[in-house]
Parts: C-alpha cells; structure tokens; sequence
C-alpha cells in the first residue's frame, strides 16, 4: 500500500474586512452600481472588528486554537456566544490583523505595485519586526513609505486601488500596464493577496513542522486564482513565487487548479510525487480569496446576522516520505468523481466515499470522521444556502443505509458520530475538506481517531466549458507500526518471490 | 401523454444538491421541453 506521511500543518486567516468592504465581489459589484446603496451604508456600519474575529470559536477551530469537539460543543450562535479573550495564535497558525496583512502584502510585492503611506509603514515595520515568523530576509522587503498625496494621485491618474485602514488611506495596489485587464490593480491585488496569505501559511508549516525554508523541496498552489497577462491569462506558478517570498530557496513548484477541488488533488498530486521519490517533500499551499468576501453580506445585513465574511483562508500542508510516525494518506482508496460518474448526489457520493471504501475494503463506520464541505453554518445558514456540511452528511448516510451499512433510524446518529460542525470560512477552496486535515492528524497522533476522509468538491461549470462538477477524495489513517511502507506490493511481485523459491528448490532437489 | 407533455421546464439546480444535468435526465423522457437548465454553486 502506497503511503505518504503529513508531517505537518498550518492554518491561518488574514482579518481583511476593509479590503473586503470594497473589493470583495458582492460589496464591489455594489460600489458600481449603486455607491450610494443604503446596503453598503449598513455593511459598513455592522462590519465586525478584529476584537470579534479572534473570539469567534469557527475562527479559533480553523487556526486550531479551540477543537473541533469543543466546537461541537459551544454555545450557538457562537456569534452571540464570543470567547472571553480574543485570541491571536493557536496551534496551527494565526489571525492576521489588516495592517499587518497590508505589510506582508507589500513584502511579497516585488513590482513596486503596493505603495504605503510613509507613517503607515513605519507603525507596520514595528509591529511585522515583532511577529515571530518574520525574518530580516522578509523585512527587507517592507517599504519606506511615501507621502499621501503621492498615494492619492497615483489613485486619482493611474487606476491603483486604494487601501484603507479605519477609513484612512494607509496604502493603494498600483496597475502592472496600462491596457491589459490581466495585470490590472484589481487582478494584481488579488493575486498579492492570495500570494501573501500562502506565504504566511507556509512560514506557519515550516516552522510546525520543525524544519528550515531551505529543507523545502517542492511547493503546490491550489489556490483559485490566475497570475498570467494578456498572452496568458493563468499562466501561472504562484507556487514558487510563494516559496520564494518564504525563502524556501531550495524549491521549486508548480499550481493546480480545479476549482474547490483543487486542495484534495493536489494534495493526491503532491502525495504521489513523494510516493515515488520525485520530490524528498511537498508543501501544499493555498492563499484566500478577496473577491470571497462579504460575499452573502447582503443577506446577512438583511436579517441583522453580524457578517463574519471578513476573513481570508490560507492554508499549508506538508507531506513527506512515509516515516511510521506521522498520519499517512493512502494512495490506493482514493475518490475519483469520473466525466460518466453521473451528476445526482447518489453517483456523487458513491464515487467520492463507497468507491474507495470498497478499494480498501471498509465500511462506512471505520471511517471515524468525514470531512466534505466544512462551510460556517452561521454564514450560510442565513444566506439561504443551508448547513453545507449537514446536508453532506445525511447524504453519506443515507448512501450507508442503501448498502445495508446503517439503519435508516440511525441516520441522524451517524451524522453525529461521523459528522463535523462547519468552520471555515466561505472562500470557495478553503472549506473544502482540508481545514480538517490537521485536527485529524493531531487525533491520530493522540490516539484519538484512526481514519479520517477528506472530500473536496468543485463547481466546475461556473467556468463555461462544460456543466460537470468534479471531486476527489482521500483517507488519512494511523501509521502502520512498522511504517516506512511507501510502494504496494504487487501480485507481479509475489509471484515473482514465489517463482524465486520453487526455482532454488528445484536446484536443490538436482543436487 | 405524461403530465408534463408540451410543458416548458426551467430548471435550476444547486452544485451540493441537485445539479440540473441531474434533474434533466429525470425529465428527459416525460414529453416536457427544457427551456433553460442552470446550475448555481452558492458555497
């Protein structure tokens, strides 16, 4: 059986609510076409502060400063039921305040297309000196600033985007030409940002994971952005931009892109490189989404529900060689939802759970936890797009109740058993099965669980070339004891040994 | 002649739901005519 270790993890979100107010899709879209819109008037007013993020229990279960048992468990709605002390780091990784995100996006600029007001850098330079993962490598990079009237005008003549910080222009993300869309302030904006929330992400694994920048072999972006210009528009290889701005000057890399699959297959993708000695390491990154922000605002403002749409996901995963320690993930029972899979959430689920359930020859039950779409239900609950995560579910049961696997009284039982709360936030890939993969790691470490399937889903169709959705899925599992089990034995190989003996014992015999 | 025999039919369907390819091929055989088929992803 073919396995690849996790050696490590990381899980951050960038606070970035006044980049979202302006530049996340539904308030932008707004901006255009109403500025005046009583909508954006009361976004802005019942926008939540960083105060309230780094107390909201989903935000501390992705950064893995609260678990997801004690998620289970918390009073809901845990908007209305905040932590007492807002909290910063947890064990995976942090929430990044605005400012300090503005800075790190100006790090990872390396066009001179983010400008900072002068004071604004010097306060920034302060605050990202102190923080425990920036080096001077990193610092470096962080501008001097310029005077705002420079600011203003390069906004005023030039098309940059303004950057806000309580209301006052901090900073604007400047054009990379004057005519092609692709390198336009906005496109450029969100790749930094995406680019950005990858490197902090990746910064939190090296340094989970033990490790050096330089140990890092290879890197994935699995994120959903597009880095190209006019001749190629999603040419791509965000992937060793990230590692350079980490550092990692002894990888290279390459993207996947799939939508909100994108995470699940490149983790498969990554695992199977390490699998066969291609890379020593992978680490598999993905930054936040801008254009996600704010994104079910309007409904949320509609029924008074605080918009919590404010954060951006990112993401790190590192898998190494199968080593008997670490969690494995298991090449040979993996999802594959296939072009004549069929579209109804029966063919779905069949071909992303019972197939590979099959191949390793399990039943629904010895997987302790499903990890599908882990969407907050407290944002899409009151959006109109229900429990993303329940509903998920009671499909997996009911797929065990027509194999004769679970009563069909035991449905909401088996929800509750193998089931998870939602969490992460509403950015297309982040949700998608992954915030999982470091709770599971730690419960398998601990003793606590023994597998664990991580189910990523992507809309496929929203891109115009044709109407399938697409899916992928894998186990992570406990170690083997004797571990280092990387290569399946094949039935080629048996008989191969078999043949080896009957041939020495047919020498013998002549002897 | 079903029900839905000369009907027009516009379907919208969810990606975690019912995709409309999905529904399409339960309404392929009932005499109904698919004026517009959508699917939406609300996640």
């Amino acid at each position: 059986m073919a396995t690849v270790a996790v050696k490590a993890t990381a899980y951050c979100l960038a606070f970035t609510p006044e980049i979202g107010l302006r530049y996340g899709t539904t308030p932008c879209q707004e901006h255009l076409a109403h500025p005046d819109s009583p909508f954006l008037k009361d976004l802005a007013r019942s926008a939540q502060p960083y105060d309230v993020a780094s107390r909201y229990a989903p935000n501390l279960t992705y950064i893995g400063a609260m678990t997801t048992d004690q998620l289970a468990a918390h009073a809901q709605p845990c908007f209305a039921h905040l932590e007492d002390k807002p909290q910063r780091f947890g064990r995976y990784g942090e929430i990044m305040p605005e400012d300090e995100f503005i800075g790190l996006l100006d790090i990872c600029d390396v066009f001179d297309l983010v400008w900072l007001e002068r004071d604004f850098a010097a306060s920034i330079k302060r605050k990202l000196t102190a923080h425990p993962l920036m080096t001077d490598a990193q610092l470096k990079h962080l501008e001097e600033g310029r005077d705002a009237a420079e600011l203003a005008a390069e906004v005023a003549k030039n098309q940059a985007l303004p950057l806000y910080q309580e209301g006052k222009m901090v900073g604007c993300c400047r054009r990379g030409h004057k005519t092609d869309e692709n390198l336009s302030a906005h496109v450029l904006l969100e790749n930094l940002a995406s680019k950005a929330g990858a490197v902090l992400s990746l910064l939190h694994l090296i340094r989970n994971a033990g490790m050096r920048p330089a140990d890092i072999d290879f890197v994935v972006d699995c994120s959903e952005e597009a880095a190209g210009d006019i001749n190629q528009r999603g040419g791509g290889n965000m992937a060793k931009a990230i590692a350079e701005s980490a550092d990692c000057v002894n990888a290279s890399g390459f993207d996947v892109r799939a939508f909100c699959a994108a995470p699940v297959a490149s983790i498969i993708t990554s695992a199977s490189m390490v699998v066969a000695g291609a890379r020593k390491n992978v680490a598999v990154v993905s930054g936040g989404s801008i254009p996600k922000l704010y994104m079910n605002a309007r409904e949320h403002v509609k029924k008074n529900v605080p918009p919590m749409e404010n954060s951006m996901g990112c993401f790190a995963v590192l898998l190494t060689p199968d080593d008997g320690q670490n969690p494995v993930i298991r090449l040979d029972a993996l999802g594959k939802h296939t072009v004549g899979a069929g579209a109804s959430p029966q063919a779905v689920t069949a071909a992303l759970i019972w197939e590979p359930l099959l191949a390793a020859g399990l039943t629904f039950t010895d997987v302790d936890k499903y990890a599908p779409e882990l969407h907050d239900p407290e944002v899409t609950v009151p959006a109109g797009a229900g429990n993303v995560p329940e509903a998920n579910y009671k499909m997996v049961a009911a797929l065990a109740v027509m194999k004769g696997q679970c009563e069909k009284a035991g449905i909401q039982d088996f929800v509750k058993r193998h089931g998870l709360p939602g969490f992460a936030p509403t950015q297309g890939h982040i949700p998608s099965g992954v915030p999982f993969l470091g709770h599971a790691a730690d419960a398998i470490r601990e003793g606590h669980m023994k597998r664990a399937m991580i189910i990523g889903k992507g809309s496929l169709f929203l891109g115009r070339l044709t109407n399938l959705a697409d899916g992928a899925s894998f186990m992570v599992e406990a170690p083997r004891e004797a571990g280092g089990s990387q290569v399946a034995v094949s039935k080629d190989d048996v008989e191969a040994v078999i043949l080896d003996v009957l041939g020495d014992l047919a020498k013998k015999l002549k002897e | 002649m079903g029900k839905l025999t000369g009907k027009k039919l516009i379907l919208m369907g969810e990606r975690d739901g019912i995709p409309s390819p999905a529904m399409e091929s339960v309404f392929a055989g009932s005499g109904a005519e698919v004026a517009y088929a959508a699917t939406e992803c609300f996640v």
